[in-house]
């Protein structure tokens, strides 16, 4: 018997995963070990080791599939094993038995992945087999929708006369509204595969096309995630400005003891989530999360860091933010922010968030209106620190100004409550001492 | 040729062997001067007398102990039973000795006996005297068992029945009885275990037994006139079957329907259904296998209503049609 390579659940909330590349072709011998398969979950991407030895017999999910976890998406056994392929579709009913499990021969020319879902008689089975016909392909018009042998004698004589594609190849030719009738097959009996309708679509630049990114991946995750927040949360977002004076002189007095203990540079940031995790802990209604007919509110204070990548937006999480120093707290954003960067964060270092700080900073953005990162019910955008004229005590001064926007899930804070933390984190930022109190 | 009747068929069957072979002679019930409850022995008491052609008493599993008692010595006798319904009385004559008989004694005792019986429905003779139960005796080893449908055929089954060292159950349909065909006038036999091809077809093989194979070719006429060639098989003798006939002609076809009056529940059809598709039919097959039998009812004495409990031309149209449904 072969052995199933199941999809993995690599975390609690973990339902599914598409499969990005894999490393093997089906007949490639693999050793235990060896680099199988990428699994890209809602978090993150993951390289998968084949744990058995042998040969991989069959794929059952092509790229870019996205597969319930648990379910069986290869087999590696022995060469010229036959399979005992259930049904993909009960794949994970482990009492379905052996009575719900067809025979299979192994067979690299099947397009087919379970023959066994065809309601087709007995004839037509056979003059399909004799003929090498998918009878997925055939349109049964018995009863039941069953597939009669004069089916397959039309789809025979259909397939003489008409153009002949495989199923790959009809669907990118109907995506790029390609006519099959023009393209010239280079599979088996003219057949037209992928490539020739890849080769025969317009040019894009032909289109005023630059370039296609394909949605997948952190991109496609952080596009459905925004959708949901935006659409399910109502978003109120205030500001503020902040007297970064105090903070400054505090970053200054702090840079070189810092570096030298963790050699990292310290900056604003961490200064700010410490301000946060400070006046979190005096709002707990701003550090929680709605989930079913409940407002949770946490115990931890767990700040999650919005980090740009190459391939889109992750959030790493900081983790209590209140208990830690402004020393642990460099070190721990530094080395998670290069992490996020180089693409090689874990699903624990995602995990577990209850608020979310998105930075802007380092550009000349002052404020905006940040989305909330569900289930969390706030964010907190930060925009640049500039010198802007304030009166101070009858004079007008500069001062180094910067603007904070809260975005709040109305349907758990009220606009005073949200108020009330933005103030107390903007007094908190303009006397920085008060965190040590 | 002449034409003569199903029960005259018989009836010259059996006297003309009872000329050639003095083993052979007739016992049951009113079969003497009265003729038979069907008139199927009428004058055979006065060319044959009382010793050969003997009235019983009402006591079937009596009678028909003698006869299996006289084969195994030597005679050859026929039995006949007015109703096949009273077979039941008789079966454990029939079952635990008849047809075990030569089995035990490895072959050095044999039982030449023939026991005709008319069976089936149509004659309002209500749920005693109406059933069709072939199936019951098919299934046990050491019996065979003949439906003959057509005059031609029953003469020479019977003979054939009457030549054969084991006991033979020859199932004659009271419908049957009057039917009118060519039938030689010289003695002849048909082999038990030879189907009959009744019409030839190419989209639907139609197998039917007894009063069923008339209906099935009634089916089959009518179906022509809309395009639908049937095949009607008559395998003749249930026990033993020919299987290949009904194999072939399925393999032809890719299609089939079997037919008969027995209810569908238990019948004999399962088992004909399970031999097609245990063969190399199956990978021929276009459509299930579809059986046409009795209602799961006793046949009621209503005529109507006897009609509606089993199989008619209309019912076996409907069962070749579900064959060959096309969207």
């Amino acid at each position: 018997m072969a052995n199933e390579v199941l999809m993995p659940k690599l975390g609690a909330s973990m339902e599914s995963g598409t499969i990005l590349q894999w490393f093997k072709e089906e007949g490639e011998v693999v050793s235990a070990g060896d680099m199988l398969f990428e699994v890209m979950t809602d978090k993150v991407n993951i390289e998968l080791e084949a744990e058995a030895s042998g040969v991989l017999l069959k794929k059952l999910y092509v790229v870019n599939d996205e597969v319930p976890v648990n379910q069986v998406i290869a087999y590696i056994g022995q060469e010229g094993e036959s399979l005992e392929v259930s049904d993909r579709e009960n794949g994970s009913d482990e009492t379905a038995g052996s009575e719900s499990v067809a025979s299979y021969q192994f067979n690299n020319n099947k397009e087919s992945k379970d023959s066994r879902r065809i309601r087709a008689t007995p004839a037509a089975r056979k003059l399909a087999r004799d003929h090498n016909i998918d009878l997925h392909m055939v349109d049964g018009n018995g009863p039941r929708g069953r597939i009669q042998l004069d089916d397959v004698k039309e789809f025979m004589a259909d397939s003489e006369t008409k153009t002949k594609a495989t199923p790959l190849a009809t669907k990118i030719a109907k995506a790029e509204q390609v006519d099959l009738s023009n393209i010239k097959g280079t599979g088996i009996r003219g057949k037209i595969m992928s490539e020739d309708v890849l080769s025969q679509r317009p040019a894009d630049a032909e289109r005023g096309v630059k370039e296609k990114i394909r949605v997948e991946g952190v991109r496609k995750v952080v596009a459905k995630r925004m959708v949901e927040s935006a659409f399910t949360a109502p978003h109120v977002t205030i500001t503020t400005e902040v007297d970064m004076t105090s903070v400054k002189d505090m970053r200054e007095k702090l840079l070189n003891q810092i570096e030298k203990q963790t050699g990292y540079r310290l900056s604003y940031t961490e200064i700010i989530i410490k301000a946060v995790a400070s006046s979190l802990k005096n709002h707990p209604m701003i550090n929680s999360s709605l989930q079913d007919d409940y407002i949770v509110l946490h115990s931890n204070i767990n700040i999650g860091l919005a980090v740009a990548t190459p391939n889109g937006l992750v959030v790493p999480v900081l983790r209590d933010c209140d208990k830690k120093g402004l020393t642990e707290l460099t070190e721990e954003s530094k080395r998670l922010g290069q992490l996020a960067r180089d693409n090689k964060l874990n699903l624990e270092q995602m995990n577990g968030g209850t608020f979310t700080i998105s930075n802007l900073g380092m550009y000349a953005v002052d404020a905006f209106s940040p989305i909330i990162n569900q289930p969390e019910s706030a964010i907190l955008g930060v925009g640049r620190v500039q010198e802007k004229p304030v009166g101070v005590n009858g004079l007008i001064q500069l001062r180094p100004m910067m603007t904070l926007s809260l975005s709040f899930d109305h349907r758990v804070i009220d606009g005073a409550p949200a108020a009330a933390f933005l103030t107390e984190l903007k007094e908190t930022l303009e006397n920085p001492l008060a965190m040590l109190a | 040729m002449r034409k003569i009747s199903f029960q005259a068929a018989i009836r010259e069957s059996m006297s003309q062997e009872m000329r050639d072979n003095e083993l052979v002679y007739i016992m049951g019930e009113d079969i003497g001067v009265y003729g038979g409850a069907f008139g199927v022995t009428n004058g055979m008491v006065e060319e044959f007398g009382k010793e050969r052609v003997r009235d019983t008493p009402i006591s079937e599993i009596a009678f028909t102990g003698a006869a299996v008692g006289s084969a195994i010595t030597g005679m050859r006798p026929i039995v006949e039973i007015q109703f096949s319904d009273f077979l039941l009385v008789m079966l454990d004559q029939l079952v635990n000795q008849a047809a075990k008989m030569r089995y035990m004694f490895g072959g050095k005792g044999k039982v030449p006996m023939v026991l005709r019986t008319p069976n089936g429905s149509g004659l309002g003779l209500a749920a005693q005297h109406s059933q069709s139960l072939e199936a019951w005796l098919a299934h046990i080893p050491g019996l065979k068992v003949v439906q003959p449908s057509t005059p031609y055929d029953a003469k020479g089954l019977l003979k054939a029945a009457m030549d054969d060292d084991n006991a033979v159950i020859f199932f004659e349909h009271k419908l049957l009885y009057g039917m009118k065909g060519e039938v030689p006038e010289e003695s002849y036999s048909i082999p038990l275990g030879k189907a009959d091809i009744k019409r030839e077809g190419t989209d639907v093989t139609i197998v039917a037994t007894s009063i069923m194979v008339h209906r099935a070719l009634e089916a089959a006429e009518q179906l022509e006139s809309e395009g639908i060639s049937c095949e009607v098989i008559d395998p003749r003798t249930l026990v033993p079957l020919d299987e290949e006939t009904i194999i072939e002609s399925v393999k032809k076809t890719g299609r089939a329907v079997v037919v008969h009056e027995a209810v569908k529940r238990g019948g004999f059809g399962g088992e004909i259904v399970s031999v097609i598709q245990e063969s190399e039919a199956f990978d021929y097959l276009d459509a299930p296998i579809q059986r046409v039998g009795g209602l799961f009812v006793p046949i009621p004495y209503n005529t109507k209503l006897e009609k509606k409990a089993v199989p008619q031309v209309e019912d076996i149209i409907a069962g070749v049609k579900a064959t060959v449904y096309k969207k």
